[in-house]
């Protein structure tokens, strides 16, 4: 038997019934996003300004001078000079200040022999919230400095201005927003999905639908459609919230980023789908859904921890989820306004996931009650 | 693609992980007539219908289709059955013509056909004042009638009813009762199962199943006399009797 | 005599602009085995739910077990036992465990509730383990443990709503005597069925229609009532078209004309036109008088036809 597009629409038409009458899908559908990036954009601020830096200068020579500078001028450091590096380090332990800087007697005619330059930065490790950003914040004004000294004759100060590439601002919003909506996404097509074939198992109608000619890749292509719509409705919601509400920029291609909500989607449909083909019934369905969908979305996708600094087994484990290509599509959409072709490895790597859950769905999908 | 349906069911067998189910069943079931599967709960009378239906496998037997008397696929034949599960099976947020529409469309029914046909049974159902209830809030009888209607909506060449009429009041029974005797003059081979035995009585063949086995089959009054009882409510009486510890 | 067990005057129960419950009134004596019937949606399990102390009615007075809703929040539920069509135990724990429970919400003494959980399996008989799971239960096995977890407090009055619906003849029948044993120790039986020869077996009916009772005997009383013709058997010699079938129940002989299994049950429109038709029906039917069945009461009350 072909496949009948009216069969897979009737099923398709049914479904959106439901989610019409069933008021918990729809707050889910639209509350959730909102709840969400508003948490994330309002209560939780990456951002760290005026970070108290303890400065211990015991060369006090042009090069340490143009070093302590360079901090001071970033906005994100408060320098407060201190006498010795004792009292640097007895700052930061006092809670005085977040970190410090240290710098040796011999720094600058280390420097000028041609050996290297050591100054010490200490960064409070007690305070999980300060750590990343501010060695982040120290690793980018570091690689400045030591432009900026070896090169002090040649380069006049004006030009050398702290900037950091694609987030000038350093704003965590704007990093964290993009990151956001492939969360949402996650949890809404996934959940969503993997309630709706266990629903038809617990009413009992599968019986009843098994019994009809419709074919499981009708039940499945008609049950993911509106679902689909739904979460990408969401997305649009939780885009123009993200540049009006937060004013955050969009570099890129709009179609090239809702392409890429469009593939994640029908991954995880599929992945939600095949949940409740296996589940059968909402409460595990519900379980299962958390456990592949939400947990790997929100931690192994990138969004809080970095890829990059992941266990090797982690860093490939995650190649596997739909949900770290789709970070990284969401982002540099955003951010850097990459196009298609700078995207083509994770757009390749999406497509695939998206085809072999699909594929999985509809073979698991079984036509008897065994 | 009119062509009369028989099914012939061959030894077949069937075990659930916590007990058989049915143990070397073999049935015909003929076409154009009414089938009644009588026999007490659990002596595996939804399974033999599942079986027949291709939803469940059986583990030993089979289950063989004839068109016309010549030898059928299944799969081919899969489109014209039609089956009213016993547990309830629709959707409780959906009103009676969502319904209609959406097993319509499953069909693929020409819009004419659809038209026609919910008129017919909304009347013979006397259904028609209430096409915008949702499922959930329909009475037990009106519930099994709207079943009924999304499965004979398509014509079936093969109706197979699971206990139609548990928990259904005497005039929504005899309304479910005159449904199913109009598919009779449509050449239909229908199989009912049913817990109330005046119904045995209605049926052109009864089946007694118990325990996973056929322990009789024939025309209804012949059955009774060659058992020598009144009734099939006698009948089973004694057979319960006989079989106590 | 004794204050009735159930009484109701004008009782009415709405639901936004639907009239579940409209206007009922009667009373049920103590030790009485009362059927409540009537069609599907008619509002028998509404009224059940009043009198079970579960849903405030929108009008009218009652009176269970000489309590109302004046009385507080509990006062009824204290005093009846309810088993619900759908559902009264669960499948996945043992009987112990479904009793303990019920024991555990009614707040039964430790002693009384080890004394009376062994009466009652006494009383239905109850074959296997206390440790057997619900699920492994047939169905009227499960009936009957249901029963005996609704009498687990001693009620005056147990409400028992369609209990015998897909349950085989002979649990069916074990299900009545038991019934009539609970009767027999005074209690009161409240109980709504769609098996006409269960209805049988009660002393008196109460048949339902649109929210309203329609009748309310003995059914010996309702057969003389409703049918005060005389009723005959019709046994079809061939088999009829439909449009055969219309055309008699439309016949002027009848006042009742009605399929009954295979059968066919009439009753007569009235001496003349019963006398000037009868030659001709009977080289169609095989006729015999009969009484009329609870189902042909059922049918004609229900339907409306006078």
């Amino acid at each position: 038997m072909t496949f009948s597009w009216r069969r897979a629409a009737a099923v398709a038409r049914k479904e959106w019934f439901h989610i019409r009458r069933d008021p918990f899908t729809l707050a889910l559908a639209l509350v959730l996003p909102l709840v969400m990036i508003l948490v994330y954009g309002y209560a939780i601020d990456f951002n760290i300004k005026d970070v108290r830096l303890a400065v211990s200068d015991s060369d006090r020579s042009q090069a340490s001078r143009r070093l302590i500078d360079t901090f001071t001028s970033s906005d994100y450091f408060r320098v407060h000079p201190v006498d010795s590096a004792d009292d640097a380090v007895r700052d930061v332990a006092a809670e005085r200040a977040r970190a410090a800087l240290i710098i040796p007697p011999r720094f600058e005619k280390d420097l000028l022999a041609g050996r290297e330059g050591r100054a010490q930065v200490l960064i409070d490790g007690a305070d999980n919230a300060t750590v990343g950003p501010v060695s982040q914040y120290v690793g980018s004004i570091q690689a400045l400095a030591s432009r900026r000294i070896a090169g002090s004759d040649l380069t006049p100060p004006y030009q050398l201005r702290t900037r950091f590439l694609f987030n000038p601002e350093l704003n965590s919003r704007w990093y964290v927003i993009p990151g956001l909506t492939v969360v949402i996404m996650a949890i809404l097509s996934i959940f969503l999905t993997s309630l709706t074939v266990a629903r038809e198992w617990e009413n009992g109608s599968m019986e009843l639908l098994l019994s009809t000619p419709v074919q499981p890749i009708e039940i499945i292509a008609g049950k993911a459609a509106p679902y689909a719509a739904l979460a990408m409705l969401a997305m649009a919601f939780v885009y123009i919230i993200a540049r009006t509400v937060f004013g955050v920029p969009f570099a890129g291609h709009l179609w090239v980023f809702g392409l890429g909500c469009l593939l994640f989607l029908v991954a995880y449909l599929a992945q939600g789908l095949l949940i409740s083909v296996v589940a059968r019934q909402q409460t595990i369905a519900m379980q299962f859904s958390m456990l592949t969908g939400m947990l790997p979305s929100n931690l192994l996708s990138g969004f809080v921890f970095p890829i990059a600094s992941m266990p090797k087994f982690f860093w490939y484990f995650t190649m596997l989820l739909p949900a770290r290509w789709f970070m990284v599509i969401a982002r540099r959409s955003f951010l850097e306004g990459s196009d298609l072709a700078q995207l083509a490895v994770p757009f390749a790597a999406l497509a695939l996931c998206g085809a072999v859950m699909t594929a999985l769905a509809v073979r698991r999908f079984k036509r008897t009650l065994e | 693609m009119n062509g009369a349906v028989s099914i012939s069911v061959r030894e077949v067998c069937k075990s659930f992980r916590r007990f058989p189910a049915l143990h070397g069943v073999s049935l015909e079931f003929e076409a154009g007539r009414m089938h009644g599967i009588i026999g007490p709960e659990g002596s595996g009378k939804t399974t033999l219908l599942r079986i027949m239906l291709g939803l469940l496998v059986p583990a030993q037997g089979r289950v063989e289709y004839f068109e016309d008397g010549r030898p059928a696929d299944f799969e081919a034949l899969r489109p014209s059955l039609a089956y009213m599960p016993q547990t309830q099976s629709l959707y409780p947020d959906l009103s009676i013509d969502e319904h209609l529409e959406f097993f319509r469309d499953l069909y693929s029914l020409p819009r004419e056909i659809y038209a026609r046909k919910r008129e017919e049974l909304l009347g013979v159902t006397r259904l028609a004042g209430f096409v915008d209830r949702p499922a959930g809030q329909l009475s037990g009888g009106m519930y099994k009638k709207l079943g009924l209607m999304c499965a004979l909506l398509r014509s079936p060449r093969v109706m197979v009813l699971d206990e139609p009429t548990t928990g259904v009041d005497p005039i929504s029974r005899r309304e479910l009762w005159d449904l199913l005797y109009r598919l009779l003059d449509e050449n239909v081979l229908i199989l009912v199962t049913t817990a109330y035995l005046d119904e045995a009585e209605r049926c052109s063949k009864v089946h007694l199943v118990e325990l996973g086995r056929v322990v009789a089959a024939g025309e209804p009054r012949r059955l009774l006399e060659v058992e020598g009882a009144r009734s099939f409510d006698e009948l089973f009486m004694r057979r319960a009797a006989a079989s106590a510890p | 005599m004794s204050a009735p067990a159930v009484e109701t005057r004008d009782l009415v129960v709405r639901y936004g602009d639907f009239t579940a419950v409209d206007h009922i009134s009667f009373s049920v004596a103590p030790g009485e085995v009362f059927g409540f019937l009537g069609a599907n949606g008619a509002g028998k399990t509404t009224t059940i739910r009043v009198l079970c102390g579960l849903l405030r009615p929108s009008a009218g007075f009652v009176r269970v077990a000489g309590r109302g809703y004046e009385d507080g929040e509990r006062a009824i539920k204290a005093k009846v036992g309810y088993m619900s069509q759908r559902f009264t135990l669960y499948n996945d724990l043992t009987v112990a465990e479904n009793l303990d429970f019920i024991a555990g919400l009614r707040k039964l003494d430790p002693g009384y509730y080890a004394r009376r959980r062994r009466e009652l399996l006494e009383l239905i008989s109850f074959q296997k383990g206390l440790d057997a799971r619900v699920q492994d239960l047939s169905g009227g096995t499960k009936q009957q443990v249901s029963l005996a977890a609704a009498l687990l407090h001693d009620p005056e009055i147990v409400f028992l709503d369609e209990p015998t619906a897909g349950v085989t003849p002979a649990g069916r029948e074990r299900f009545w005597r038991l019934i009539r044993l609970v009767a027999g120790q005074g209690k009161t039986v409240f109980v709504t069925t769609h098996y006409m020869d269960e209805a049988e077996q009660c002393g008196r009916i109460g048949l339902m229609r649109d929210g309203r009772l329609v009748a309310l005997d003995s059914p010996a009383g309702l057969k003389k009532s409703v049918f005060p013709e005389p009723v005959f058997e019709f046994d079809p010699l061939r088999s009829l078209s439909s449009s055969e079938l219309s055309a008699y129940a439309a016949h002027e002989a009848f006042a009742f004309f009605e399929s009954y299994g295979p059968r066919f049950h009439a009753a007569a429109a009235g001496p003349e036109a019963w006398a000037r038709w009868a030659p001709e029906l009977e080289k169609v039917f095989r006729i015999r008088p009969i009484a009329p069945s609870l189902e042909d009461v059922f049918v004609r009350v229900v339907e409306g036809r006078p």
